[in-house]
């Protein structure tokens, strides 16, 4: 993996985000209704600040779970028959 | 249908013939969609108003962490999904738009800047860097090895017994105010050098321990728009400082590349 790669699939903590999104993207005057200036993070929860995006999406998608564990019960099914290439051979 | 518009982005129609990808708004329930207005396209999403007045969300911000959580990273996520596809303008979180008349009306507005953003954008990168350093660390060599504090010590100890004693006291003072100094003379350092291989730096408020949660100090917080093919090279001259730095106590934090919301704010 490249520097680049590992840096990317790095988890983002969520006041790295914050530090981002509610920073300074573009402030287009005009018609905007809300524009949230200075939300104080100092009174923000510091559990829910520094906990990474990847707890969230796991939070958020536990219906992937199942997927996965299907998935996992094919892969396992797949690995005992590879692993037991001799039984087969002496039933033949 | 909701008649509030959550605008995510702004991208150029040209670019706009590649889909978009099926992500749910802001809300769970509408899709998000493109709201073409000649050369910019606005990607957007419907929110009922009732649900998201300026009120509820200034609540929501402040009194339901779990709620910004979800919706900051909803939006973080979308647009990060966005960027990889389309040149993007981002915008910053939570900006609503009462109606399409109004929002078409701030594009239009903003049309000739809009232009020269996106060929700004086009083929760059932001990356963050923040830089933590381990203050008490810092502060031992500085204590041991600053001209300022050596200066000051030698002048201390050939004063009377009395004077001695006040001066020492002042002293602690002197070192944290040298320490400052130093930390910022590091940084800024660091923040030239990399300069140099991007398009533009710039400097961000650091946060404090309070909400970082880290034990080391955040002592610096920037962002650097960089060409993509200087990516590599930036990346690899971090990790240069972190090995070379390392032991003196400083850490090197770098994420990206995140969609230039700090290069394409207007003026």
């Amino acid at each position: 993996m490249t520097v680049r790669e590992t840096i990317e699939n790095k988890d983002i903590a969520l006041i790295d985000i914050l530090d981002v999104i509610l920073d300074k993207g573009v402030a287009i005057k005009g018609d905007l209704i809300i524009s949230i200036a200075g939300v104080d993070l100092v009174y923000l929860d510091l559990r829910v600040l520094i906990s990474s995006v990847e707890t969230l999406v796991q939070h958020k998608q536990g219906t992937r779970k199942i997927i996965n564990s299907e998935q996992f019960d094919r892969d396992r099914e797949a690995l005992d028959h590879a692993a037991q290439p001799d039984e087969w051979s002496h039933q033949r | 249908m909701g008649d509030l518009l959550y605008l995510y982005g702004l991208i150029p129609t040209s670019e706009a013939t590649h889909p978009l990808p099926s992500v749910k708004g802001f809300d769970g329930e509408h899709e998000i969609f493109m709201l073409p207005n000649e050369d910019v396209t606005a990607i957007v999403c419907h929110l009922d108003h009732a649900a998201y007045s300026e009120e509820t969300i200034s609540d929501k911000i402040n009194n339901d962490m779990e709620w910004l959580q979800e919706k900051a990273f909803h939006h973080h996520e979308t647009v990060q999904q966005l960027a990889k596809q389309y040149t993007i303008v981002p915008l910053k979180f939570c900006t609503l738009y009462k109606n399409e008349e109004s929002l078409r009306e701030t594009v239009n507005k903003n049309k000739t800047k809009l232009k020269e953003t996106f060929e700004l954008l086009d083929g760059n990168e932001e990356w963050n860097l923040k830089i933590y350093c381990d203050d008490e660390q810092i502060k031992q060599q500085v204590s041991e090895s600053n001209p300022v504090i050596k200066a000051k010590r030698e002048e201390i100890s050939v004063l009377p017994r009395g004077r001695q004693f006040f001066e020492k006291k002042k002293m602690d003072e002197l070192i944290n105010q040298e320490l400052e100094d130093e930390k910022n003379r590091f940084c800024e350092d660091i923040h030239e050098k990399l300069k140099s291989v991007s398009l533009y730096g710039s400097i961000k408020k650091t946060w404090g321990k309070d909400v970082t949660g880290r034990k080391e100090k955040m002592a610096w917080n920037s962002v650097f728009l960089l060409p993509s093919p200087n990516v590599e090279t930036f990346l690899n001259n971090v990790e240069q400082y972190e090995g070379d730095f390392e032991e003196a106590g400083w850490k090197f934090e770098v994420s990206g590349p995140w969609p230039p919301y700090h290069f394409s704010s207007f003026s």
